[in-house]
Protein backbone atom coordinates (compact mmCIF):
# COMPACT_ATOMS: atom_id res chain seq x y z
CA UNK A 1 0.00 0.00 0.00
CA UNK A 2 1.46 3.40 -0.97
CA UNK A 3 1.22 6.04 1.69
CA UNK A 4 -0.12 9.11 -0.15
CA UNK A 5 0.14 11.26 2.94
CA UNK A 6 3.88 11.55 2.40
CA UNK A 7 4.27 14.66 0.13
CA UNK A 8 7.60 13.55 -1.40
CA UNK A 9 6.13 10.24 -2.51
CA UNK A 10 3.06 11.97 -3.92
CA UNK A 11 5.20 14.33 -6.03
CA UNK A 12 7.29 11.40 -7.27
CA UNK A 13 4.18 9.42 -8.25
CA UNK A 14 2.67 12.43 -10.05
CA UNK A 15 5.93 12.96 -11.95
CA UNK A 16 6.08 9.29 -12.94
CA UNK A 17 2.47 9.34 -14.15
CA UNK A 18 3.10 12.53 -16.19
CA UNK A 19 6.21 10.99 -17.75
CA UNK A 20 4.34 7.80 -18.69
CA UNK A 21 1.55 9.82 -20.34
CA UNK A 22 4.07 12.01 -22.18
CA UNK A 23 6.02 8.98 -23.39
CA UNK A 24 2.84 7.32 -24.60
CA UNK A 25 1.81 10.41 -26.55
CA UNK A 26 5.25 10.82 -28.11
CA UNK A 27 5.37 7.22 -29.37
CA UNK A 28 2.25 7.46 -31.47
CA UNK A 29 2.47 9.43 -34.69
CA UNK A 30 0.24 8.99 -37.72
CA UNK A 31 1.13 10.24 -41.16
CA UNK A 32 -0.16 9.63 -44.64
CA UNK A 33 2.31 7.75 -46.81
CA UNK A 34 2.83 7.09 -50.49
CA UNK A 35 0.35 4.33 -51.41
CA UNK A 36 2.57 3.47 -54.41
CA UNK A 37 5.88 3.72 -52.55
CA UNK A 38 8.21 0.82 -51.85
CA UNK A 39 7.06 -0.86 -48.62
CA UNK A 40 9.74 -2.81 -46.79
CA UNK A 41 8.47 -3.03 -43.21
CA UNK A 42 8.59 -6.84 -43.23
CA UNK A 43 9.47 -9.34 -45.92
CA UNK A 44 5.95 -10.76 -46.02
CA UNK A 45 3.72 -10.19 -49.04
CA UNK A 46 3.04 -6.45 -49.13
CA UNK A 47 1.35 -3.68 -51.08
CA UNK A 48 4.36 -3.12 -53.36
CA UNK A 49 4.32 -6.81 -54.32
CA UNK A 50 0.61 -6.71 -55.07
CA UNK A 51 0.91 -3.56 -57.17
CA UNK A 52 4.00 -4.79 -59.04
CA UNK A 53 2.33 -8.11 -59.87
CA UNK A 54 -0.87 -6.42 -61.04
CA UNK A 55 1.04 -3.93 -63.20
CA UNK A 56 3.39 -6.50 -64.68
CA UNK A 57 0.61 -8.99 -65.51
CA UNK A 58 -1.64 -6.33 -67.01
CA UNK A 59 1.02 -4.88 -69.29
CA UNK A 60 2.07 -8.34 -70.41
CA UNK A 61 -1.50 -9.40 -71.13
CA UNK A 62 -2.14 -6.25 -73.18
CA UNK A 63 0.56 -7.43 -75.56
CA UNK A 64 -0.99 -10.90 -75.98
CA UNK A 65 -2.33 -11.43 -79.54
CA UNK A 66 -5.76 -12.39 -78.25
CA UNK A 67 -6.06 -9.03 -76.46
CA UNK A 68 -4.01 -6.82 -78.79
CA UNK A 69 -6.18 -7.92 -81.72
CA UNK A 70 -8.78 -5.40 -80.60
CA UNK A 71 -11.67 -7.90 -80.52
CA UNK A 72 -12.60 -6.94 -76.94
CA UNK A 73 -12.45 -10.51 -75.61
CA UNK A 74 -14.83 -11.39 -72.79
CA UNK A 75 -12.99 -12.80 -69.79
CA UNK A 76 -14.08 -14.25 -66.47
CA UNK A 77 -11.78 -14.17 -63.47
CA UNK A 78 -11.32 -17.44 -61.66
CA UNK A 79 -9.33 -18.31 -58.59
CA UNK A 80 -5.69 -17.50 -57.97
CA UNK A 81 -4.53 -20.29 -55.69
CA UNK A 82 -2.43 -19.27 -52.74
CA UNK A 83 0.26 -21.96 -52.40
CA UNK A 84 2.40 -19.94 -50.04
CA UNK A 85 2.69 -20.50 -46.31
CA UNK A 86 1.24 -17.08 -45.48
CA UNK A 87 -2.20 -15.58 -45.82
CA UNK A 88 -2.50 -13.61 -49.06
CA UNK A 89 -5.75 -12.11 -50.28
CA UNK A 90 -5.40 -13.31 -53.87
CA UNK A 91 -8.76 -11.73 -54.69
CA UNK A 92 -7.13 -8.33 -54.10
CA UNK A 93 -4.52 -9.19 -56.75
CA UNK A 94 -7.07 -10.30 -59.35
CA UNK A 95 -9.27 -7.28 -58.54
CA UNK A 96 -6.33 -4.96 -59.25
CA UNK A 97 -5.50 -6.79 -62.49
CA UNK A 98 -9.14 -6.64 -63.56
CA UNK A 99 -9.41 -2.92 -62.75
CA UNK A 100 -6.28 -2.09 -64.79
CA UNK A 101 -7.38 -4.21 -67.75
CA UNK A 102 -10.86 -2.74 -67.67
CA UNK A 103 -9.39 0.79 -67.68
CA UNK A 104 -7.28 -0.07 -70.70
CA UNK A 105 -10.54 -0.65 -72.59
CA UNK A 106 -9.25 -3.78 -74.31
CA UNK A 107 -11.03 -6.47 -72.34
CA UNK A 108 -14.58 -6.92 -71.11
CA UNK A 109 -15.33 -8.94 -68.03
CA UNK A 110 -18.22 -11.31 -67.56
CA UNK A 111 -19.62 -11.92 -64.10
CA UNK A 112 -17.43 -14.42 -62.27
CA UNK A 113 -18.40 -17.38 -60.10
CA UNK A 114 -17.98 -15.38 -56.89
CA UNK A 115 -20.46 -12.70 -58.00
CA UNK A 116 -22.89 -15.06 -59.76
CA UNK A 117 -25.28 -15.42 -56.82
CA UNK A 118 -25.71 -11.64 -56.56
CA UNK A 119 -26.24 -11.41 -60.32
CA UNK A 120 -28.97 -14.07 -60.24
CA UNK A 121 -30.66 -12.47 -57.23
CA UNK A 122 -30.74 -9.10 -59.02
CA UNK A 123 -32.15 -10.66 -62.20
CA UNK A 124 -34.84 -12.47 -60.21
CA UNK A 125 -35.65 -9.30 -58.27
CA UNK A 126 -36.23 -7.43 -61.51
CA UNK A 127 -38.67 -10.14 -62.63
CA UNK A 128 -40.89 -9.42 -59.63
CA UNK A 129 -44.19 -7.53 -59.84
CA UNK A 130 -42.57 -4.36 -58.46
CA UNK A 131 -40.64 -3.62 -61.66
CA UNK A 132 -41.77 -2.29 -65.02
CA UNK A 133 -41.35 -5.34 -67.30
CA UNK A 134 -40.43 -3.09 -70.24
CA UNK A 135 -37.36 -1.76 -68.43
CA UNK A 136 -36.33 -4.89 -66.53
CA UNK A 137 -33.32 -6.99 -67.40
CA UNK A 138 -34.44 -10.14 -69.15
CA UNK A 139 -33.44 -13.58 -67.99
CA UNK A 140 -31.31 -15.53 -70.42
CA UNK A 141 -29.40 -12.61 -71.91
CA UNK A 142 -26.16 -12.91 -69.96
CA UNK A 143 -23.02 -13.27 -72.07
CA UNK A 144 -20.65 -16.14 -71.35
CA UNK A 145 -16.90 -15.52 -71.23
CA UNK A 146 -14.72 -16.71 -74.09
CA UNK A 147 -11.65 -16.82 -71.82
CA UNK A 148 -10.99 -17.55 -68.18
CA UNK A 149 -8.20 -16.10 -66.11
CA UNK A 150 -6.63 -18.21 -63.39
CA UNK A 151 -3.31 -18.53 -61.64
CA UNK A 152 -1.37 -19.31 -58.54
CA UNK A 153 1.17 -17.80 -56.21
CA UNK A 154 3.90 -19.87 -54.62
CA UNK A 155 6.70 -19.02 -52.26
CA UNK A 156 9.97 -20.47 -51.05
CA UNK A 157 11.11 -19.30 -47.64
CA UNK A 158 14.62 -19.92 -46.35
CA UNK A 159 15.60 -18.84 -42.90
CA UNK A 160 18.78 -19.13 -40.90
CA UNK A 161 19.66 -17.35 -37.68
CA UNK A 162 19.86 -13.76 -38.88
CA UNK A 163 18.72 -14.02 -42.50
CA UNK A 164 15.26 -14.62 -43.94
CA UNK A 165 14.94 -14.99 -47.68
CA UNK A 166 11.53 -15.08 -49.36
CA UNK A 167 10.95 -15.83 -53.03
CA UNK A 168 7.49 -15.37 -54.56
CA UNK A 169 6.38 -16.55 -57.95
CA UNK A 170 3.07 -15.40 -59.37
CA UNK A 171 1.77 -17.17 -62.45
CA UNK A 172 -1.29 -16.10 -64.41
CA UNK A 173 -2.90 -17.90 -67.34
CA UNK A 174 -5.59 -17.03 -69.86
CA UNK A 175 -7.44 -20.11 -71.09
CA UNK A 176 -9.74 -20.36 -74.07
CA UNK A 177 -13.03 -21.73 -72.69
CA UNK A 178 -14.22 -23.17 -76.03
CA UNK A 179 -11.16 -25.19 -77.03
CA UNK A 180 -9.19 -25.38 -73.79
CA UNK A 181 -6.08 -23.80 -75.27
CA UNK A 182 -3.74 -21.67 -73.23
CA UNK A 183 -3.79 -18.30 -75.00
CA UNK A 184 -1.41 -16.38 -72.74
CA UNK A 185 0.63 -16.96 -69.61
CA UNK A 186 3.20 -14.97 -67.71
CA UNK A 187 5.09 -14.97 -64.42
CA UNK A 188 6.39 -12.39 -62.01
CA UNK A 189 9.13 -13.22 -59.56
CA UNK A 190 9.95 -11.28 -56.41
CA UNK A 191 12.80 -11.91 -53.98
CA UNK A 192 13.17 -10.25 -50.61
CA UNK A 193 15.86 -10.76 -48.02
CA UNK A 194 15.82 -9.52 -44.46
CA UNK A 195 18.96 -9.47 -42.35
CA UNK A 196 19.05 -8.73 -38.64
CA UNK A 197 21.55 -6.42 -37.04
CA UNK B 1 45.53 1.37 -110.23
CA UNK B 2 43.14 4.14 -111.14
CA UNK B 3 40.31 1.65 -111.37
CA UNK B 4 41.07 0.34 -107.85
CA UNK B 5 40.83 3.86 -106.46
CA UNK B 6 37.58 4.42 -108.30
CA UNK B 7 36.11 1.21 -106.83
CA UNK B 8 37.25 2.20 -103.32
CA UNK B 9 35.78 5.67 -103.75
CA UNK B 10 32.50 4.19 -104.98
CA UNK B 11 32.37 1.78 -102.01
CA UNK B 12 32.98 4.62 -99.52
CA UNK B 13 30.30 6.70 -101.23
CA UNK B 14 27.84 3.77 -101.13
CA UNK B 15 28.53 3.20 -97.43
CA UNK B 16 28.10 6.90 -96.74
CA UNK B 17 24.81 6.97 -98.59
CA UNK B 18 23.70 3.88 -96.69
CA UNK B 19 24.36 5.57 -93.36
CA UNK B 20 22.67 8.74 -94.48
CA UNK B 21 19.54 6.97 -95.66
CA UNK B 22 19.32 5.04 -92.38
CA UNK B 23 18.76 8.35 -90.60
CA UNK B 24 15.88 8.91 -92.96
CA UNK B 25 13.98 6.00 -91.37
CA UNK B 26 13.32 8.18 -88.32
CA UNK B 27 9.97 9.92 -88.45
CA UNK B 28 9.97 13.63 -87.64
CA UNK B 29 9.37 14.15 -83.91
CA UNK B 30 11.04 10.84 -83.05
CA UNK B 31 14.56 9.84 -82.07
CA UNK B 32 15.62 6.21 -81.70
CA UNK B 33 11.91 5.43 -82.09
CA UNK B 34 11.01 7.53 -79.04
CA UNK B 35 8.69 10.54 -79.24
CA UNK B 36 10.58 13.81 -78.73
CA UNK B 37 8.12 16.47 -79.89
CA UNK B 38 9.92 19.66 -80.90
CA UNK B 39 13.03 18.94 -78.80
CA UNK B 40 16.39 18.75 -80.55
CA UNK B 41 17.89 15.31 -80.08
CA UNK B 42 21.05 14.54 -81.95
CA UNK B 43 22.49 11.78 -79.77
CA UNK B 44 21.53 9.06 -77.31
CA UNK B 45 22.72 11.32 -74.45
CA UNK B 46 20.27 14.02 -75.55
CA UNK B 47 17.42 11.51 -75.61
CA UNK B 48 18.29 10.15 -72.17
CA UNK B 49 18.51 13.69 -70.79
CA UNK B 50 15.08 14.46 -72.21
CA UNK B 51 13.34 11.33 -70.97
CA UNK B 52 14.97 10.42 -67.66
CA UNK B 53 14.17 12.28 -64.46
CA UNK B 54 15.22 11.86 -60.88
CA UNK B 55 12.98 12.22 -57.84
CA UNK B 56 13.88 12.25 -54.17
CA UNK B 57 17.40 11.08 -53.47
CA UNK B 58 19.57 11.23 -56.59
CA UNK B 59 20.99 7.96 -57.74
CA UNK B 60 24.29 7.28 -59.46
CA UNK B 61 22.55 4.72 -61.66
CA UNK B 62 22.36 6.08 -65.18
CA UNK B 63 20.29 5.29 -68.21
CA UNK B 64 22.76 4.75 -71.04
CA UNK B 65 20.53 3.66 -73.86
CA UNK B 66 16.88 3.96 -74.74
CA UNK B 67 14.90 2.66 -77.66
CA UNK B 68 11.20 2.75 -78.42
CA UNK B 69 8.97 0.84 -80.74
CA UNK B 70 5.29 0.13 -81.14
CA UNK B 71 3.69 -3.10 -79.91
CA UNK B 72 0.45 -2.93 -81.85
CA UNK B 73 -0.79 0.54 -81.00
CA UNK B 74 1.00 0.64 -77.64
CA UNK B 75 4.32 2.35 -77.02
CA UNK B 76 7.06 -0.09 -75.96
CA UNK B 77 10.27 1.13 -74.34
CA UNK B 78 13.58 -0.55 -73.60
CA UNK B 79 16.00 1.27 -71.33
CA UNK B 80 19.46 0.17 -70.38
CA UNK B 81 20.44 1.11 -66.81
CA UNK B 82 24.06 1.09 -65.81
CA UNK B 83 25.78 0.88 -62.44
CA UNK B 84 29.41 1.72 -63.11
CA UNK B 85 30.36 1.94 -59.44
CA UNK B 86 32.14 -0.83 -57.56
CA UNK B 87 29.24 -1.20 -55.11
CA UNK B 88 25.85 -2.88 -55.28
CA UNK B 89 23.20 -0.18 -55.76
CA UNK B 90 19.49 -0.14 -55.11
CA UNK B 91 17.21 2.02 -57.15
CA UNK B 92 13.50 2.26 -57.84
CA UNK B 93 11.98 3.28 -61.13
CA UNK B 94 8.64 4.02 -62.70
CA UNK B 95 7.34 5.32 -65.98
CA UNK B 96 5.08 8.34 -66.26
CA UNK B 97 2.75 8.20 -69.24
CA UNK B 98 1.80 11.36 -71.07
CA UNK B 99 -0.90 11.93 -73.66
CA UNK B 100 -0.89 14.06 -76.81
CA UNK B 101 -1.85 17.19 -74.84
CA UNK B 102 0.97 16.72 -72.36
CA UNK B 103 -1.41 15.59 -69.61
CA UNK B 104 -1.02 12.42 -67.57
CA UNK B 105 -2.40 9.56 -69.63
CA UNK B 106 -2.43 7.06 -66.77
CA UNK B 107 -2.31 7.06 -63.00
CA UNK B 108 1.05 7.07 -61.25
CA UNK B 109 2.78 3.72 -61.53
CA UNK B 110 4.14 1.78 -58.57
CA UNK B 111 7.85 2.27 -57.78
CA UNK B 112 9.63 -0.86 -58.87
CA UNK B 113 12.69 -1.71 -56.79
CA UNK B 114 15.81 -2.90 -58.59
CA UNK B 115 19.05 -4.34 -57.28
CA UNK B 116 22.07 -3.64 -59.44
CA UNK B 117 25.33 -5.44 -58.95
CA UNK B 118 28.60 -3.56 -59.18
CA UNK B 119 29.63 -2.70 -62.77
CA UNK B 120 26.46 -4.11 -64.23
CA UNK B 121 23.74 -3.32 -66.75
CA UNK B 122 20.05 -4.08 -66.56
CA UNK B 123 17.55 -3.70 -69.36
CA UNK B 124 14.21 -2.37 -68.17
CA UNK B 125 11.18 -2.73 -70.43
CA UNK B 126 7.79 -1.12 -70.33
CA UNK B 127 4.62 -1.16 -72.38
CA UNK B 128 2.18 1.74 -72.27
CA UNK B 129 -1.04 0.83 -70.46
CA UNK B 130 -3.21 2.56 -73.04
CA UNK B 131 -2.79 3.82 -76.61
CA UNK B 132 -3.55 7.35 -75.41
CA UNK B 133 -0.08 7.29 -73.77
CA UNK B 134 2.07 8.59 -76.61
CA UNK B 135 4.95 9.96 -74.55
CA UNK B 136 6.70 9.02 -71.31
CA UNK B 137 9.29 9.87 -68.69
CA UNK B 138 11.43 7.38 -66.79
CA UNK B 139 11.79 8.38 -63.15
CA UNK B 140 14.58 7.08 -60.93
CA UNK B 141 14.72 7.16 -57.15
CA UNK B 142 17.67 6.07 -55.04
CA UNK B 143 16.90 3.44 -52.41
CA UNK B 144 20.27 3.73 -50.67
Amino acid sequence: MIDLRCPRRLVLLTLLAALTIAAGCAAEKTRYGDARGVGTVTNGFGSTDLQMIAESMTRSMLGAPVVAGGNLPIVTVQEVKNKTSEYIDTRAITDSIRAELQKSGRIRFAVDAAAMQQQIEELERQQSQYYDPNNSAEVGKMVGAAFRLEGNITSIVKQVKDIKDVYYKFNLQLWNVRNGLLEWSDEKEIRKTTTKG
Amino acid sequence: MNRTWTIIALLVAALGTGCATKKGFEKPGFAFGCPIGDAKVSSMEDLVKLKVMSEGKRTTIEATEMRCTMAGDLQKIDVNLNNDSSHVKRVSYKFRWIDREGMRAWEEEVWKPLLMYENSNIAVSAVAPINKAVDFRLILLSQE
